[in-house]
């Protein structure tokens, strides 16, 4: 057992003398290597979170939320038809919510503007999220000036600021009373943005959504499930930017594996032929080019999947934030609860380390069963 | 010091570090389901149906509320120019008539 | 001792640039003796030597040795005599990494590392403990003259300590034979003579000593037992020294 122990320690000595040789070139090949991995470990790891997250965060958003369109657009709700649907068998209550969305010319960024159900803030006074206390540096008890859509100035008092822990969903918020919210939009009285419907057994939702749409044809109601589905297909493997990542990954490796695989030159089969002429058996030789292989993807991997792990959770996956910002001021601050995949991980692990193996073995197999004396005719 | 030493140690290092960083994603779970409850507190408390991942568009902003027409700020040809709608796919819909 | 019995290698058999390039060779070689094989290029020396060092496989014939050790064979000791031409590869290579010590013509060595574990890599996949092969081939460079030289690349040094660190390999594990394959070729008379006292002092711990040359240095010198005189992959004469 510790001949054989010791054998493969020795291979493995030679092995790495043998990568030392051509130092640039393997350095080289770990760092993109690693890299590459990093960055496809990054993204799984970063939307497997957030999934998590958004699963367990909008557990009690609202039931069913029933929007007006007209031709095609979201259009007001007139407030009445919430009575009415307030009236329907199942439905416990039907509030009409108010929101809309704020562009701040001075900072540029957009705001997402709402008045909560119950619970509303003072007239004159809002909570605004941190990431907007961030950007515009307003705190508790500042005045932030805001224009309506008259051209008047609004000037609103900060009384609170939103939570940091909760930024993945009030980072933009302003939270107003229903009066200054009417007043900054000249949102028309009797009128909501939508309804907020809440019904006594899920499981009746669908049935109730149909009810709805029977009853006003022009509306189209969003049941809570719906609501959650959307953010499974987030960051869909089918979305644009997603694919573009992860076929340049996949290409990065075939590459790799492909260099490897097209073949030994003369001077490594001259090496081959000399380990066999000095003793070295079939097995040998094909035990150092596994090591070969193996020295450069599993060390790949592992420092590659530790990264990639503290770059999504202790920074931020701020690598990520150019490309998920985009043309937006306002950015969250990913502070995501750490969570290892198992099954992703393996997938990976056998996508970076068995190709790039696989390749440095297969191509020397022929190579490796020269018979010793080739090297002497 | 023999370089197989080395490498070995190194990989080493690696898969402990791989494991402890394992150990940490289970301890910072229950932090993690204190933050939630922070978050979903909100959620409740302000009616809020979506994560704010993106402010760039109402259809990124607000991807659940969204539809396919959401996009197509101007004219149906338009293209869509903001980056973040690369990264969200459209809702899904259960139901006709949308 | 080694016997070999109507030994023939033919290269390409049934192709129309068939080669044969021993023919029919019989002869015996005593443990201890210093035998050198003398011939024209194309005589088939350097075929012959393989054969006998166990890397190739006779056409046809038999090779045999006796008292040298085989490990891994089961229930042999090492006075038996063993029949290594229908060796499974595995057992040959155990054979030739235990009992064989080969030195090339064009030394072998593996470039871009160092002249140390140039030596010790016969050793390698043996499952030898390191530090134990490791002295020994610490050792061994003692022996040369080449220590202060373990670190270096072996692409660096000169042709006459390049022929010794390839020595000091053939070495490394202990063999009982030590076969060299024109190892005068790219020496001069000075390192010539210097390579056949080393020899002869291996002949004195008791070790066979196999020399294919051409080299009127090497086969007309006083140090070698026996002449054998080979031509077209036949002996043609033996010649016995006292």
């Amino acid at each position: 057992m510790s001949a054989q122990l010791a054998r493969h320690r020795n291979i493995i000595d030679f092995a790495l003398s043998s990568l030392l040789r051509r130092k640039t070139k393997n350095i080289s090949l770990l760092a993109v290597y690693t890299l590459i991995v990093v960055a496809i470990a990054s993204a799984m790891l970063f939307i497997n979170a957030l999934k998590r997250e958004a699963a367990a965060m909008l557990k009690d958003a609202p039931d069913m939320v029933v929007q007006k369109l007209v031709a095609g657009r979201h259009d007001l709700m007139p407030v009445s038809r919430g009575e009415v649907i307030g009236g329907i068998t199942g439905v416990r209550g039907a509030t009409p919510r108010l929101w809309g969305y704020y562009y701040d010319a001075v900072t540029r960024a957009n705001y997402t503007v709402t008045v909560p159900g119950g619970g509303q803030p003072a007239a004159g006074s809002i909570y605004i999220g941190s990431a907007i206390a961030r950007l515009t540096g307003f705190s508790h008890g500042d005045l932030m000036p805001l224009r309506t859509y008259k051209g008047e100035s609004q000037l609103l008092q900060v009384v609170r600021v939103l939570p940091a822990e909760a930024e993945l969903v009030s980072a933009d918020l302003i939270v107003v009373s229903e009066k200054d919210f009417r007043e900054l939009f000249s949102f028309p009285s009797g009128f909501a943005t939508d309804l907020a419907v809440s019904v006594g057994n899920p499981r009746e939702l669908a049935t109730i959504a149909t009810k709805i749409v029977s009853l006003f044809p022009d509306t189209r109601p969003i049941i809570k499930s719906e609501i959650l589905r959307t953010y499974d297909a987030i960051f869909d493997w089918r979305g644009g930017m997603i694919v573009v990542m992860f076929s340049v990954a996949v290409l990065a490796f075939i590459i790799f594996a492909w260099d490897k695989a097209s073949g030994l030159s003369a001077e490594e089969r001259r090496e081959i032929g000399i380990l066999k002429s000095i003793g070295w058996e079939t097995s040998d030789v094909l035990l150092l080019k596994f090591w070969e292989g193996a020295i450069i993807s599993l060390t790949a991997f592992l420092c590659g999947a530790a990264m990639a792990y503290c770059h999504v959770f202790f920074f931020s996956a701020s690598l990520f934030e150019h490309a998920l910002k985009g043309w937006a001021v306002l950015y969250p601050q990913f502070r995501l609860a750490p969570a290892i995949n198992a099954y992703q991980l393996t997938i990976l692990f056998f996508l970076t380390v068995v190709p790039y193996t696989a390749a440095t073995i297969i191509p020397s197999w022929r190579s490796a069963t020269v018979d010793p004396d080739s090297s002497m005719r | 010091m023999r370089k197989s030493t080395i490498f070995l140690l190194v990989t080493a290092l690696n898969l402990v570090l791989l494991l402890l960083l394992a150990v940490h994603a289970r301890m910072g779970e229950q932090a993690a389901v204190a933050s939630c409850t922070v978050s979903a507190g909100l959620v409740k408390e302000f009616q809020l149906t979506d994560l704010c991942l993106f402010t760039e568009a109402r259809y990124t902003r607000h991807p659940s509320m969204a539809d396919f027409h959401a996009p197509f700020q101007d004219h149906p040809g338009a293209l869509d120019h903001f980056p973040s709608g690369s990264l969200v796919s459209p809702p899904c819909f259960s139901r006709e008539g949308l | 001792m080694i016997e070999l019995c109507a030994i023939t290698k033919s290269f390409a058999v049934g192709l129309p640039y068939q080669l044969t390039a021993v023919r029919d060779v019989s002869h015996v070689i005593e443990q201890g003796q210093f035998v050198v094989i003398k011939g024209p290029s194309g005589s088939g020396k350097t075929t012959l030597l393989t054969l006998i060092g166990c890397m190739a496989r006779p056409t046809s014939g038999r090779i045999m040795l006796r008292g040298l050790p085989h490990p891994g064979l089961p229930g042999s000791a090492d006075s038996a005599e063993v029949e290594i031409t229908s060796l499974p590869e595995r057992f040959l290579t155990a054979i030739r990494r235990a009992t064989f010590g080969f030195i090339f013509q064009h030394f072998n060595l593996v470039r871009g590392i160092t002249v140390l574990e140039n030596v010790m890599l016969p050793a390698y996949p043996t499952g030898e403990p390191y530090e134990l092969f490791r002295s020994r081939a610490l050792q061994l460079l003692e022996l040369f003259s080449i220590s202060r030289h373990a670190a270096t690349p072996v692409d660096r040094l000169s042709g006459g300590e390049t022929q010794r660190v390839a020595i000091a390999r053939a070495l490394i594990n202990n063999p009982k034979v030590i076969i060299a394959d024109e190892p005068t070729a790219h020496l001069d008379s000075g390192l010539s003579s210097e390579f056949m006292e080393i020899l002869s002092t291996f002949q004195a711990q008791g070790k066979t000593v196999l020399i294919a040359s051409h080299d009127p240095l090497v086969y007309e010198s006083s140090i070698p037992d026996m002449v054998v005189q080979m031509r077209d992959g036949a002996i043609t004469g033996i010649t016995r020294q006292q």
